[in-house]
């Protein structure tokens, strides 16, 4: 019984840590997974498993880990506010040429990781970067302008 | 026969920004975020700097002592632990504590269970239960002499405590155990 609350309550835990440590750019998973790659290859092991090392615990807590991240998964779907809660929204971090300061400084983000992305598309310049979405996963997505 | 998959028309599904592109950006509930996130490192901060200082057991805040008033034993443990952590509580006994080459120790059945005592070093040569604890004998000739627990907690809780040579003035003292 503890056991399971324990996973129930760590994998909520590390939903709300993933997500306040914030999104790095780059080709990675949704924080919103990492949850799954940081439960159980980690503090699984530690706190949340204990002294408890037989199978049943294992397959419980498993259960459990399986269970609470396909609640969470279906209510995002269900609930846009709990969506943006979970996931966070897009974010413009380039527009018509101008920076948007306040999204790059909270988001830890600076030109180089835009131009790391927008050689990644293709673009040798800034200049030619009509707009850069700081997308949900961590991605930059970048928008050439019409004559790049 | 096949049976057509089922489909719906695609609308739009995020705001546009300048009428251009689909984004789905909000600002504002962004900004209500970053002022959350900042709150949350404040109070990440604030349990680093506590941890670090003992408040949830293994720092200095953590330590504690206490004297018999008869000078009989002094008690070191620590007044916070944490589940299934080992600690120790050290006990010195003085002069006074000593009868006939022997120290009579009792201590109160909530080290035993609640604080899960898993070893007494050194080993007593006798022990008798009763009282509410158990009493330990051990042979001794002077001070400095002291006897080791090796606690380990169960469960979280508060634990109230007594340890006292026989015919002694007892310590009471209380450890709070975090999950």
């Amino acid at each position: 019984m503890a056991a399971v609350v324990r996973a129930f309550v760590g994998y909520f835990f590390l939903v709300l840590i993933v997500r306040i440590v914030g999104r790095r750019p780059g080709k990675q998973m949704t924080p919103f997974e990492f949850v799954l790659i940081f439960f159980i290859g980690g503090l699984a092991l530690t706190a949340m498993v204990g002294d408890e090392v037989s199978y049943t615990n294992a397959i419980c807590q498993i259960i459990t880990l399986g269970s609470a991240h396909y609640t969470l998964a279906w209510a995002r779907t269900k609930s846009k506010r709990l969506a943006r809660l979970v996931d966070g929204t897009p974010l413009i971090l380039l527009e018509s040429g101008n920076w948007r300061s306040e999204t790059l400084h909270h988001m830890r983000i600076n030109a180089d990781d835009v131009m790391a992305s927008a050689r990644d598309s293709g673009l040798k310049t800034l200049q030619q970067v009509d707009r850069a979405v700081l997308e949900r996963n961590g991605e930059i997505s970048i928008t050439p302008k019409d004559n790049a | 026969m096949v049976t057509k998959p089922s489909t719906t028309p695609v609308t739009q599904s995020a705001p546009r920004v300048n009428n251009e592109i689909e984004v789905g950006e909000d600002l504002e509930f962004q900004r209500k975020w970053w002022r959350f996130e900042n709150l949350v490192w404040i109070l990440f901060t604030l349990i680093i700097v506590l941890d670090m200082a003992g408040l949830f057991g293994r720092g200095p805040i953590a330590k504690a002592e206490r004297h018999a008033a008869d000078g009989t034993i002094d008690v070191k443990y620590e007044r916070i632990e944490r589940t299934d952590s080992p600690s120790i509580l050290t006990i010195d006994f003085g002069p006074s504590a000593i009868h006939d080459g022997k120290i009579k120790l009792f201590i109160s059945e909530s080290l035993v269970k609640g604080l899960g005592t898993q070893r007494v070093v050194p080993a007593p040569t006798e022990t008798t239960i009763g009282e509410g604890g158990l009493t330990y004998t051990f042979p001794a000739s002077k001070p400095p002499a002291a006897v080791d627990l090796a606690l380990q907690p169960s469960g979280p809780g508060i634990y109230h405590f007594k340890i006292a040579v026989t015919n002694a003035e007892p310590i009471q003292a209380k450890i709070f155990v975090v999950p």
